[in-house]
């Protein structure tokens, strides 16, 4: 390779000198010292006119490969010292991952909403349309026309609020049944979520409690139907192994009528404490409905036939989670709440 | 209603434990709470006399202490005893050393004020047997077999069925209507009891007269009359009975007729002969106010309609509740009429809650008697007081049945089995069903003619009979299938999906929801309640004073929560709660819901990143909080531009009046309120720290119709933005309200969004606002200049309008 002295020189203390280097800052000001305009390189470049003719083209060939040279050299070095300069930054301002994460407050529903959205979202999706009532009911609605006369003792199955002689707050979801089926012919598919009241009040009894209703009304509608639905019902609600049981009962409003219990999902239907020894649980109250309960409203029972049914939602959550007092839902203490918090 | 299983078993052969039959009863529809041992932890007990008392050791609590000489026949103890009924010659319970009472308590022998005793004569309690211990030792007849085992003698060894009957069975509150449903559903053949009078010459008929002045409320009355009764103590077995079902033994008259009730399911009654006035009978309605004294020695007022069972003068017994003081049966009688009678469930039970006597008989009545079973109750319990308290039956029954009750007959179609149930039984299989239960049944081709008998009152439609013949064959035969038909469109209330809407945005902005009752505490009355205008409704028969209303101000709930969580160190309080109000109206009252917020502590609990956190200088929840939520449901709910109205007076009360303001719609619909809650308020609750709360009225935002969703092309143009910060003088008046609306108007139609994005006040009072405001055409890139024009005009506009500092210049 062809040499010159003084480019030589220069080059080998810009190799000393980038070698030496140990900060990015230290190299620009070499690419300065050397390569910038005032730069010994440059400016020895800028004085190639005075030499002889002949000498300019080697000289310049050499300096214009040195120069290609050191700048290859100072962007190697630089990269490796900003690396090594912004490793040594962040390990000054260290992450510490573990440190919890800023998070949005969170809010929820409370669990009795959470529960009874899940159930009446079963029952719409099997093509159920929801309905809603008045929560102070009158006499006829609550009781008469449910097939429950005056001076009845089917009245202590309820036992009642009355705000005047003839008005009270619902016992129960089924007035709705009425209303709607007063407003609409057959077929019906309903379901009634809402807000009930009982004078009654311990750890499993709530003078306030949600209950829902379903109602089925059509031209063959069976109680085998009913227990199709319910068994679907159970499924969805409490698991795919679920089991239910009918078991013979009595409501005014319904003849035949059945209590329901599900397989108890805690141990499988072997006993445990929740429900108690027996491997069932008691879910909910239902029947066909009752033919002075459609003469009532102006359906034909030789027309028409359909059940109804009736759960609590506290029961069916205390059931769900385990909860063992029912007090716990209206008192409303948030660490109680924040448990079903989470979506 | 508790049966000893052995009762049962005299009128049905089971091949069952106790435990067995009642399951088969559950299964079938009747209720059985539980199955317990009658004499739980009895063992060595035997019947032992007192031979002799040898000496007196003095007094005991109040008792005589004796020493008794306690023969069984072939051992003789020498026992301690402070009974008051021991007596020599008394055959009773006795716990000799070695025996064990109830509790694990071993019997051994003691020193007892310094006496050897050995052994123990037994009270009743301490058997475990009842609740009797003052009467002293429970004593057996006089003939029992010295020496005998106790359990077995009294038929202890034995178990109680508490059994808990549906309102449509009376039939089951008996002894045989349990073994009748028991029969059915095994197969094993019913005995009905036996019932036959031995009666004497003289007649019935010449002794009392029975008059029906109210056969509605009456349907029948039967009476007999037995002469020469000796009214005692009942038989040993008999007492243990009435005590295993839980009643307490009195006479051996009384006994009787509470047994048949417990047997049969009839309420009976004896009255004392000699005290009727000439003998006679009379059923009829109270007079208004007429004074009667029960059995139980209460005077009573009655009211007019109350049925009453009368002589020639006097009431004798509110008819199927309870008797009278002035014909009870004592030691002196010697002549009783009986009475067996049927009345109108719905007087009885208006007659037992308006005097507040729920007794057994009421209990059976207000769920109907059997009217055909009543002479034969009658019949069975005068022959009972004939064997054990000896005398002479009248001959014949005084039956007065003015209009005989016939039979209903109900025809069951097997298609309408099917098409109720999904699945029918044979048509055979059906009347054998029936049948067992004690229904004559007959087919005719497809259709089984039922006749009702008068016990089974609950049978009167066709379904009626779906049910009895489901109940037998098994619910377990009800096929699982779906229903079929046509199905219309899933309806959702506009109410239940704008409650989600609500939830939705809450729980985003990290809300929690509540749920409080809708009674309200007439306590908070001062702080909620508009006096004058809103009237509260009122619960008749509150569970407590504290839940005696129904909840008129949405307020009340939310600050329940606040302060029950303060107590309980949860300061970080965002909630809210979707609940209706009410209000009296004409007819039903009105409900209308609500959307109920409250904030209270520091707006974001203690976390690394908030330093402030929880601690001392946490930045606390204001106003605004409350107001941003709001803002947030009311876009979720589609309800924009809003103008906000402070509320000095009017709104819901509870609020601070000079933090309290409406959000009202360009219609002048109230949209919501919001605010500081009042000091009264916090008082009541006993809250230290502020809360503020925001409402919304669900209804009337729901009959607002937000205009649809429609899309607005965005911008093509840049935007420019420039800031206007203006010093407001501390006593001045005007609201950033007030300015912002004023900076609209004078920047005209270029100006896109304007954001008060500062406010800053001064140590010694005024405030600084500061608002960005972003100008874009759609048409043109806009100019410096001419942004700048628009800038400097609207600034001057606001300075001369309001009189206020423009800081920007």
């Amino acid at each position: 390779m062809v040499r010159h002295p003084r480019v030589d020189a220069i080059a080998d203390e810009a190799r000393a000198a980038i070698g030496r280097a140990t900060s990015s800052t230290q190299l620009e000001e070499l690419r300065v010292r050397y390569l910038g305009r005032q730069g010994s390189l440059t400016m020895l470049l800028r004085s190639l006119g005075s030499l002889p003719a002949a000498e300019r083209p080697r000289v310049g060939a050499v300096a214009n490969e040195v120069k290609r040279e050191l700048e290859a050299l100072l962007e190697l070095r630089l990269g490796e010292t900003r690396e090594a300069e912004r490793r040594l930054e962040r390990a000054r301002h260290r992450i510490d991952l573990t440190l919890p994460g800023r998070r949005p407050l969170s809010g929820g529903v409370h669990p009795l909403t959470r529960v009874q959205d899940e159930i009446v979202n079963i029952f719409v999706g099997l093509g159920f349309s929801v309905a809603e009532g008045p929560e102070i009911e009158d006499d006829y609605h609550n009781f008469e026309a449910l097939n429950i006369p005056r001076d009845h003792p089917a009245r202590d199955m309820q036992d009642t609020f009355y705000l005047s002689e003839d008005t009270l707050l619902r016992t129960h979801t089924s007035p709705v049944q009425i209303r709607t089926m007063q407003a609409q012919r057959p077929p019906v598919r309903l379901i009634v979520p809402g807000r009930v009241y009982r004078r009654d009040a311990d750890i499993t009894h709530s003078p306030m409690f949600h209950q829902i209703e379903g109602l089925a009304i059509d031209r063959n509608i069976s109680m085998g139907d009913l227990k199709g639905t319910l068994e679907l019902f159970a499924r969805e609600m409490f698991g795919g192994r679920s089991k239910i049981r009918f078991r013979p009962s009595f409501f005014p409003f319904t003849e035949p009528s059945a209590e329901v219990d599900v397989l108890c999902f805690l141990c499988g239907g072997s006993g445990c404490r929740v429900c108690k020894q027996s491997g069932w649980l008691e879910i909910l109250g239902s029947g066909m409905v009752h033919p002075q309960v459609l003469r009532n409203v102006g359906y034909d029972p030789e027309e028409v036939t359909g059940w109804a049914f009736g759960m609590g939602v506290e029961r069916v959550a205390m059931l769900k989670y385990g909860i063992d007092d029912i007090r716990l839902f209206f008192e409303n203490d948030l660490r109680f709440l924040r448990q079903f918090a989470s979506p | 209603m508790k049966i000893p299983y052995r009762w049962i078993l005299e009128f049905v052969d089971l091949d069952l434990t106790a435990e067995q039959a009642a399951d088969r009863l559950i299964n079938a529809g009747v209720e059985v709470a539980s199955v317990t041992p009658l004499a739980p932890g009895l063992r060595g007990v035997v019947i032992g006399e007192i031979e002799a008392i040898e000496r007196e050791l003095g007094e005991s609590h109040g008792h005589r202490l004796v020493l008794c000489r306690v023969s069984t026949g072939r051992a003789h103890f020498s026992v301690v005893c402070g009974a008051p009924n021991a007596a020599v010659g008394l055959r009773a319970a006795f716990a000799p050393p070695g025996a064990v009472l109830p509790g694990d308590r071993h019997i051994a022998s003691a020193k007892i004020r310094g006496t050897e005793s050995h052994g123990m004569l037994c009270s009743e309690r301490e058997l475990g047997l009842g609740d009797d211990h003052e009467s002293g030792v429970l004593t057996v007849d006089a003939d029992a077999p010295l020496g005998a085992d106790l359990v077995g003698h009294l038929g202890l060894d034995d178990h109680v069925l508490e059994i808990e009957i549906t309102p449509n069975r009376p039939d089951c509150l008996s002894v045989v209507g349990v073994a009748r449903e028991l029969s059915a559903l095994t197969g094993a053949p019913f005995r009905a009891p036996v019932i036959a009078v031995k009666e004497s010459d003289e007649a019935a008929s010449g002794l009392a007269t029975v008059r029906i002045d109210a056969p509605d409320l009456c349907p029948r009355f039967t009476a007999r009359v037995i002469d020469h009764v000796t009214v005692g103590p009942s038989a040993a077995w008999l007492r243990a009975r009435l005590r295993a079902v839980g009643l307490r033994p009195i006479s051996n008259v009384v006994d009787v007729t509470n047994y048949v009730m417990w047997e049969l399911g009839q309420p009976l009654h004896a009255y004392d002969y000699a005290t009727l006035a000439r003998a006679t009978i009379v059923v009829r309605r109270a007079r208004a106010g007429e004074p009667f004294t029960t059995l139980d020695g209460q005077a009573r007022a009655l009211t007019e309609g109350m049925l009453l069972i009368a002589d020639a003068e006097h009431a004798i017994g509110v008819a199927g509740v309870m008797g009278g003081a002035n014909t009870e049966v004592g030691g002196r009688t010697n002549r009783i009429l009986l009475e067996a009678a049927c009345f109108q469930p719905g007087s009885i039970r208006r007659t037992s809650r308006a005097l507040g006597l729920l007794t057994d008989a009421a209990y059976r009545f207000e769920r109907g008697a059997d009217i055909e079973g009543v002479p034969d109750a009658n019949d069975r319990a005068a022959q009972m007081i004939a064997d054990l308290a000896g005398g002479s039956v009248a001959r014949g029954i005084v039956d007065a049945y003015p209009s005989p009750e016939p039979r209903r007959r109900v025809s069951l179609r097997m298609s309408r089995v099917r098409r109720v149930l999904g699945v029918a039984p044979p048509t055979a299989d059906a009347a054998r069903i029936l049948k067992g239960l004690q229904l004559p049944t007959r087919a005719e081709g497809d259709t089984l003619e039922v006749e009702v008998p008068t016990f089974r009152r609950d049978l009167g439609i066709e379904d009626d009979l779906v049910e009895e013949v489901i109940r037998v064959w098994g619910y377990d035969k009800i096929p699982s299938t779906l229903p079929g038909g046509a199905i219309r469109l899933v309806q959702l209330p506009a109410t239940q999906r704008q409650a989600a809407t609500v939830r939705r945005a809450l729980v985003g902005a990290g809300v929690l929801e509540v749920m409080t009752y809708s009674f309200s505490d007439p306590a908070y009355e001062e702080a909620l309640r508009i006096s004058g205008t809103q009237r509260p409704v009122a619960v008749l028969n509150p569970l407590s004073r504290d839940a005696s209303w129904l909840r008129y101000n949405p307020l009340e709930g939310v600050l329940g929560v606040v302060a029950t969580n303060l107590r309980r160190q949860q300061p970080t309080l965002r909630v809210f709660e979707i609940a209706r109000t009410f209000e009296p109206a004409p007819g039903l009252p009105n409900e209308q819901r609500w959307l109920a917020i409250a904030l209270a502590g520091p707006r974001v609990p203690s976390a690394w990143w908030a330093p402030s956190g929880e601690g001392p200088k946490a930045e606390m929840v204001d106003v605004y909080d409350a107001k941003g939520l709001v803002e947030l449901v009311l876009d979720a709910l589609g309800v924009h531009e809003l103008e906000t109205r402070p509320l000095l007076a009017g709104g819901v009360k509870g609020f601070e009046p000079d933090c309290h303001a409406a959000l009202m719609t360009s219609t002048g619909v109230t949209a919501a309120e919001f605010g500081e809650i009042g000091a009264d308020a916090r008082r009541l609750w006993d809250i230290s720290v502020p809360v503020f709360a925001a409402l919304l009225p669900l209804d009337e935002i729901l009959r607002l119709m937000p205009p649809p969703l429609r899309y607005q092309p965005l911008p093509r143009f840049p935007s420019v933005q420039r800031d206007l910060a203006f010093v407001v003088g501390a006593l001045r008046a005007v609201t950033a309200a007030e300015i912002e609306r004023a900076i609209r108007e004078a920047a005209g139609p270029l100006l896109r969004s304007l954001t008060l994005f500062d406010v800053f006040t001064f140590d010694d009072g005024p405030r600084s606002l500061a608002w960005r405001l972003t100008f874009q055409a759609d048409d043109r890139t806009l100019t410096d200049d001419e942004v700048n024009a628009i800038q400097e005009r609207v600034a001057r506009r606001i300075e001369e309008r309001f009189n206020i500092t423009w800081r920007g210049a």
